[in-house]
């Protein structure tokens, strides 16, 4: 009974990821002053919450068996269209409702592609993930929408008990993701859909629907990181978090969600966003040339996805 | 002895294929019916249909003496139709609780799942259809494949299903384990319950059904009594070398 409560959790994948940051945290620490240090703390905080809140909804949709590459574009035009609200005169809130409004519009066009049109999540996201680039490109003509750091800061910028308030939406969306995913219905639907998509179907349950839901979640979750990024920066970038879909990817894998779907937790996802982090951060702080950062990601990303393999019983043969 | 339900007229094709062409078939309380037939014959469509998973393109169902709309499979189930697929049935990666009431959640304030009635009432449901499993809380895939099935029954059972639609339901077990459920459907027809068995493998059919139903090529080719008939006859009307008997419509 607690084996499979484990399992499900992906807590065998959580305890390797604790033991795992720990190792690093003493290697880290012995390498630099820096490291160990409160300061460097809510740094690395203030970075992981930002692809954290988007690997909640990467999260989500991969445990309903499907995958979004899209999502740190979704962001990125996030951001870039909160900024230009905001600097055609648009209230915070009007900003924040205008441009996730926009991010769920992305998300339809995920779900309409991807649950209507039939086609493999992966060659559909990485679709929108070219046109949703190209967009925020387009949009500002390739330049950087500049709103200031005075402008709308408390979302990035701003501390609650000490807390950076990037931090605390974070924690807060991963408890929340956390009880919705373990104790709602639709939380079992998701959990289910991705096991046996057919065995759902079978029983009545909406699996198009709850799918075309998902994807659109999913943005919004990117959105509102899209956002906080750019109030962080005070600029938002056509190519804010290039690259970072991967990262989430290699973070969400690391937790214990499959690519099949069916199983792992946020919890999971959580302790892998952690590691991406510290791995990140770590290795400035030693003073390792920024490149060789890049290598040891990617490293990471194949790892993980070697290891889901090896998860599922499989692995080269 | 009236039918509990009866399928009148029905037909399906996918594209250019006529997968069902006039179809009737009578199933009766306490009694379990063998739907044979070779590959591409119509039998999982035909489940499929009586199941609501797939709507035919005519055809009637008369449900307890009531002509009924079957269009999904949750109108199916609340007409105490419920369906036991050979592989489709389960999710692996779940509790054996949460598979047993799967669709059909008890809640707490409309979107919670109520885990504690649900895991009494799967291991209560267990109980009285004498399936011994490790607990309710683990996941399915740990299960042996007779344990599996036993699971799907209870589902069925779960459902208040009056009606059982078993497709190919020892496809995948071992000797002990066909025993296992052969015996589940033995004192699930002592309850009353009416059987549909789907299945490819005629080895003992004749003694644990009742009725038998062949199809071939999308049409019903024979309908008859178990104890009236051998299994040299079956295999001709599956394979088209005999003509079978069929009950004139409307009977």
């Amino acid at each position: 009974m607690m084996t499979s409560f484990l399992r499900r959790q992906g807590s065998w994948m959580i305890i390797g990821l604790v033991a795992t940051l720990a190792v690093m945290a003493v290697v880290f620490s012995l390498a630099s002053p820096y490291f160990f240090t409160p300061e460097n703390f809510l740094v690395i905080g203030q970075t992981i919450a930002i692809e954290g809140l988007i690997s909640i909804g990467e999260t989500v949709i991969m445990i309903a068996g499907g995958l979004d590459l899209s999502i740190a574009a979704v962001a990125a035009v996030t951001g870039m269209l909160g900024a230009t609200l905001i600097l055609r005169g648009a209230s915070g809130i009007e900003a924040t409702l205008g441009a996730l409004g926009a991010a769920a519009i992305l998300g339809t066009v995920n779900s309409v592609v991807i649950v209507k049109f039939r086609i493999n999540p992966i060659i559909a996201t990485l679709g929108s993930l070219l046109l949703f680039r190209g967009l925020a490109e387009v949009a500002a003509a390739g330049n950087n929408v500049v709103i200031g750091t005075d402008t709308w800061a408390f979302l990035g910028r701003g501390y609650f008990v000490g807390l950076p308030i990037p931090v605390l939406i974070y924690l807060a969306a991963l408890i929340l993701a956390y009880f919705f995913l373990s104790y709602t219905v639709i939380g079992n639907y998701i959990y289910a859909v991705g096991g046996n998509h057919e065995a759902c179907r079978n029983v009545g349950i909406k699996v198009d629907r709850l799918r075309f839901g998902l994807y659109i979640l999913t943005a919004v979750f990117s959105g509102i990181a899209g956002l906080i990024l750019m109030s962080q920066s005070g600029t938002a970038e056509p190519m804010a978090l290039n690259g970072a879909e991967l990262d989430i990817l290699a973070a969400v894998l690391l937790g214990g969600i499959g690519l099949t779907g069916g199983r792992g937790s946020v919890i999971g996802t959580f302790f892998g966003t952690l590691v991406m982090g510290t791995v990140s951060d770590g290795l400035i702080m030693v003073g390792v040339p920024l490149y060789w950062s890049e290598v040891a990601r990617g490293f990471i990303l194949i790892f993980a996805v070697t290891l889901d393999s090896f998860r599922r019983g499989g692995g080269y043969r | 002895m009236k039918p509990i339900l009866s399928v009148k007229d029905v037909s399906r094709a996918f594209g250019h294929v006529q997968a069902l062409k006039n179809v009737d078939l009578d199933v009766f309380p306490g009694q379990t019916l063998g739907l044979l037939g070779d590959n591409g014959a119509g039998k999982s469509t035909l489940i499929k249909v009586i199941s609501g998973v797939c709507i035919p393109d005519e055809g009637k169902f008369t449900c307890r003496g009531q002509e009924v709309r079957i269009e999904d499979p949750s109108q199916a189930q609340g007409l105490g139709i419920a369906t036991i697929y050979q592989e489709l049935s389960l999710v692996d990666t779940r509790p054996v609780a949460h598979n047993i009431w799967l669709g059909r959640e008890p809640r707490r304030w409309g979107i919670f799942i109520d885990l504690h009635k649900m895991e009494r009432d799967a291991k209560e449901i267990l109980g009285r259809l004498g399936i011994t499993l490790p607990s309710v809380s683990v996941d399915v895939e740990v299960l042996s494949g007779g344990q599996r099935q036993a699971v799907a029954i209870a589902r069925a059972i779960s459902q208040g299903g009056d009606i059982l639609l078993m497709d190919e339901p020892w496809a995948s077990l071992g000797v002990e384990q066909r025993v296992l459920v052969q015996r589940m459907m033995k004192d699930l027809k002592g309850l009353g319950k009416a059987i549909v068995l789907v299945t490819h493998d005629l080895s003992n059919i004749l003694e644990i059904t009742d009725k038998i139903a062949v199809l071939r090529q999308g049409k019903l080719a024979a309908y008859a009594d178990s104890k009236s008939t051998s299994i040299q006859e079956i295999i001709g009307w599956i394979t088209g070398a005999l003509a079978g008997t069929i009950p004139e419509k409307g009977v």
